[in-house]
């Protein structure tokens, strides 16, 4: 089924670079055929084997998936859920409680399960996330304290400690016997499953997304993603997939209270870990690692958790990214000329996408586009940072604000994103009364910003980061994420969004660097990939903090190019800048604020004639 | 009644110094020791193995305490120190200090076998009446000592230099170098001290339970919960007060519902407590006791 992806043999590719795309994209999917067949055989032999075996795999793969679940929200969005051998708990015991004492059909109790601990999870989520990072993984370890201590305490359901025995699975119709044990078959095609639910997540424009979540959160938001949302359904998601390892484990002999508590837990976060958190199959290997080894390591069980103990430490410290992840290092050190060629040849071979930026109706001038009225804000509390703040921006114009650092330049940025809400007064888009509305709504409304500090997945190329601002702009990405690669539209969509997203980077003139890691990149790039990841959605309002900051004499003169180009094509912005010498030409109107006040509107001229700015900001 | 609160607030008060132990090495590195429940067990198992060669107890104890010092530097070296200098923000400790509870616990129970040995009573043996209740001079005493310890915590934390560094450290550790701390002498100080107090708490509880290479998995997470119902994760100090309310919760609970009710009890107020304030019932981020805006705004 995962060999669907990617380029058929038939695909018609328009456009002169199709060729070696398509012969990139027909030895990948020979490749995928391959593993695939390979791992079918695999299965096929596991369910004739012996029974010694067959356990030792089977386990492993149960807790292949448990690993899978944990990487989806520890590796994408850096949630680290020691809640997950609470999911598997859960599932586990109500297979074995409701099949054996109340005689429910498995299979209908697997969707039971599987919706149970989803909804679980985003209970146990939208609560954990009110606090975020090292709480988060507290606040999930005890859950699954919790519950351990209800299945140790309520004997007379779980079987306190002695726990229960599973039910058994069914037989193979007459017909499907020489299949051999029908409970591999199950637990490896569910692996394959989860595999390939989490590897086509990987290819599709979610995972930028999600990784912009984990790492640039203001950034998401800006962009248009609900992430408090995002999180807590991707959480629900991997708490059924956790769940549904429980349903599967349940099968497999006893279910008692020591194999979900928080070491399981804990454990599960070793094998991501050793195997290579954030990779496609790292948490498999390391299921496969943990779960073995005291198997293959056979002596005396104290000195056997030792070497345990010991191993651990050393995985952790020695490869930080896990087995998969150095392979995966090694192997893109060697590859990464061939991938970079083969990306140059997508995006020629693709049809022109629409315009990256809006091309609206020539500026009217009376028209107001941005409106602050009374703004109010302080932060805790400290004194106020905004003091009755007006402002008044007209579509199409480019108003400038500035003044000395602390005036609240940023913060009233902020009040007008949505990233902070004023104490009193309010904030209009196109006449909508936005104040409390969040960013990510106020980014449907055609509103979008850059960042002071560039906010930016460092791991993702700058063409990754910039599709990151398509969110909005193309519908369903969360709804068709599971199966992306799968799906015609997804093709065509990422490959579009691909192309756009490039097409945007070369106008701002950073096409050189689409390849690399913006971590890799200097400092300027990354404002312009801020920049391009904005233009591309092709906004109506601007909003840019500090734009220059950082930039060479050169580049400055080629971001007022583009800025003064943006205009020409209707876009309204907000600029926050010190460098007048570089803002003044540009605006419109200029704004000045000190000590939180606004203190003078009009044109550059005015501003700059005025004794008042001179005094306070131009230090004269 | 009297009863179950003062015995709730001597097993509180070990509870407590543990949470304490957690917090100290929190409050210096940002990451939670997972070995500090073994710390405890490190001085209970070697007490108990000087005490029954013949050796004085005072001095099996303080032999005791200097092992579970070094366990404790050494966990920060093997298990924290490395991780936290490639990426001060990965979450690989979690793993890395797990890995050390496992080798400590199970190098244990390799040397002395997975059963109970005897410990010696210290000042069990002598009951004292206190109104209608009975005290043994040994719960009186863990009740004194984590006073003493919680309060002269507390004080070196707001009233020296080295508190304050800690409290540098723990916000910035660039910063607190830059400015000439050495930051990792705070961090072994800060293990060490953390060590000490659970060593401490491990001698207090070491005549009810004897010593047994697996009291730590217990000890730890009851450590563990009394840091977070408290909020140990912003004022160490805060851990005492949640295990002083998790010693008296349990016991009341094994009073007034059944007596297995403090298995279960104490995970229920720990549930709510978060559900109410999730950084603990005395930290800055409750809703019932948060800073109000002054009501006059300024300027």
């Amino acid at each position: 089924m995962v060999s669907t992806f990617d380029s058929q043999p038939g695909d018609p590719q328009p456009g002169a670079g199709a060729a070696p795309r398509l012969r990139v994209g027909r030895w990948r999917a020979a490749g995928l055929a391959a593993v695939l067949i390979a791992y079918l055989a695999a299965t096929a032999y596991v369910a004739h084997t012996d029974l010694g075996l067959q356990s030792l795999v089977l386990v492993a793969a149960v807790f292949g998936i448990l690993a899978i679940s944990l990487d989806l929200v520890a590796g994408m969005l850096g949630l680290y859920s020691l809640g997950q051998g609470g999911f598997f708990g859960i599932g586990a015991y109500a297979t074995t409680i409701l099949a054996n004492d109340y005689g429910w059909n498995v299979f209908g109790l697997l969707a039971l399960v599987l919706v149970a601990t989803g909804l679980i999870g985003m209970a146990v989520g939208a609560m954990s996330l009110r606090v975020s990072g090292l709480y988060f993984a507290i606040t999930t370890f005890i859950f699954t304290l919790v519950l351990t201590v209800l299945a140790t305490d309520m004997v007379t359901v779980t079987g306190g400690l002695q726990g229960l025995l599973g039910p058994a699975f069914p037989d193979f119709p007459a017909r499907l016997e020489w299949l051999g044990t029908p409970l591999v078959w199950c637990i490896m095609l569910a692996l394959l499953a989860c595999l390939g639910l989490v590897w086509n997540i990987r290819h599709s424009p979610l995972y930028p997304i999600l990784l912009s979540i984990r790492d640039a959160e203001p950034f998401a938001e800006a962009a248009g993603a609900r992430t408090a949302t995002i999180k807590v359904g991707v959480f629900g998601v991997s708490a059924a997939m956790a769940g549904g390892a429980g349903w599967l484990f349940s099968f497999l002999g006893v279910v008692s209270p020591s194999q979900f508590d928080w070491s399981v837990s804990l454990n599960v976060l070793v094998m991501v870990l050793i195997g290579g958190i954030n990779t496609s199959i790292g948490p498999v290997v390391g299921a496969m690692f943990v779960s073995m080894f005291p198997n293959v390591v056979n002596i005396n069980p104290w000195l056997q958790e030792i070497v345990y103990g010991a191993l651990s430490i050393l995985a952790i410290t020695l490869l930080p990214d896990g087995v998969v992840g150095i392979a995966r290092r090694a192997l893109a050190r060697r590859a990464g000329g061939i991938a970079a060629a083969a990306d140059a040849a997508s995006a020629e071979a693709l049809p022109a996408a629409p315009d990256t930026t809006a091309s609206s109706a020539s500026p009217k001038d009376s028209e107001i586009i941005v409106e602050c009225r009374g703004i109010e804000f302080g932060y805790g509390l400290g004194p106020k940072v905004l003091r009755n703040v007006d402002l008044a921006v007209r579509r199409g114009h480019i108003h400038g604000l500035i003044g000395p650092n602390g005036s609240g330049k940023s913060t009233l940025a902020n009040v007008i994103s949505g990233r902070l809400t004023p104490h009193a007064g309010e904030v209009r888009l196109k006449g909508t009364r936005v104040d409390g509305m969040p960013a990510s709504s106020r980014s449907r409304l055609g509103l979008r910003r850059t960042f002071q500090a560039a906010q930016l997945v460092k791991e993702l190329t700058p063409t990754q980061n910039v599709m990151v601002g398509l969110f909005d702009r193309v519908p369903r990405i969360v709804g068709r994420a599971p199966l992306w690669p799968m799906l015609a539209s997804g093709r065509r969509d990422l490959a579009a969004m691909q192309h756009r997203a490039s097409e945007a980077l070369s106008l701002v003139g950073a096409a050189d660097w689409t390849a690399r890691q913006v971590a890799d990149v200097p400092h300027g790039i990354e404002q312009l990939t801020q920049l391009a990841s904005v233009c591309v959605a092709g906004p109506d309002i601007i909003v840019l903090d500090e734009p220059a900051t950082g930039l060479s004499a050169k580049e400055v003169r080629h971001l007022a190019a583009i800025l003064a180009n943006l205009k020409t094509q209707g876009v309204t912005m907000i600029i926050i800048e010190h460098q007048t010498r570089f803002l003044f030409p540009l605006c419109d109107r200029v704004t000045v604020l000190n000590a939180g006040e606004v203190i003078l509107t009009g044109s550059a001229d005015e501003v700059r004639a005025d004794p008042v700015v001179r005094q306070v900001y131009l230090g004269e | 009644m009297l009863q179950f609160v003062l015995s709730g607030v001597a097993i509180g008060s070990i509870y407590g110094l543990i949470g304490m132990a957690l917090a100290i090495s929190f409050y210096v590195t940002r990451i939670i020791n997972f070995a500090q429940g073994q710390l405890m067990m490190v001085t209970v198992m070697v007490t108990a193995e000087l005490a029954s060669s013949g050796y004085p107890v005072w001095l099996a104890a303080l032999a005791g305490l200097a092992c579970s010092c070094i366990v404790g530097i050494l966990s920060y070296v093997i298990a924290v120190r490395p991780i936290l200098l490639s990426n001060r923000f990965s979450f690989g400790w979690l793993v890395s200090t797990l890995g050390f509870a496992v080798i400590v616990e199970n190098a244990a129970a390799y040397i002395w076998g997975p059963t109970s040995q005897a410990f010696p009573p210290i000042l069990n043996g002598i009951s004292l009446p206190i109104g209608g209740a009975v005290l043994t001079a040994q719960q009186l005493l863990a009740i004194v000592t984590a006073a003493v310890l919680a309060a002269g915590f507390e004080v070196v934390r707001r009233y020296t230099l080295f508190g304050k560094l800690g409290m540098a450290t723990a916000a910035d550790p660039e910063m607190a170098s830059a400015i000439g701390a050495n930051t990792t002498v705070v961090a072994i100080v800060a293990f060490a001290v953390s060590a000490v107090y659970a060593g401490i708490a491990g001698l207090l509880i070491g005549p009810s339970t004897f010593a047994n290479p697996y009291l730590g998995d217990t000890f730890g997470t009851y450590g563990f919960i009394a840091m977070m119902i408290g909020g140990g994760t912003e004022r160490p100090i805060a851990a005492m007060f949640g295990g002083l309310l998790l010693g008296v919760c349990a016991e009341g609970a094994n009073a007034l519902i059944n007596s297995q009710a403090s298995d279960w009890f104490p995970f229920i107020v720990l549930v709510l407590i978060l559900i109410v304030s999730p950084k603990g019932l005395f930290s800055t981020s409750n809703p019932l006791f948060r800073p109000r805006r002054a009501a006059v705004t300024r300027g």
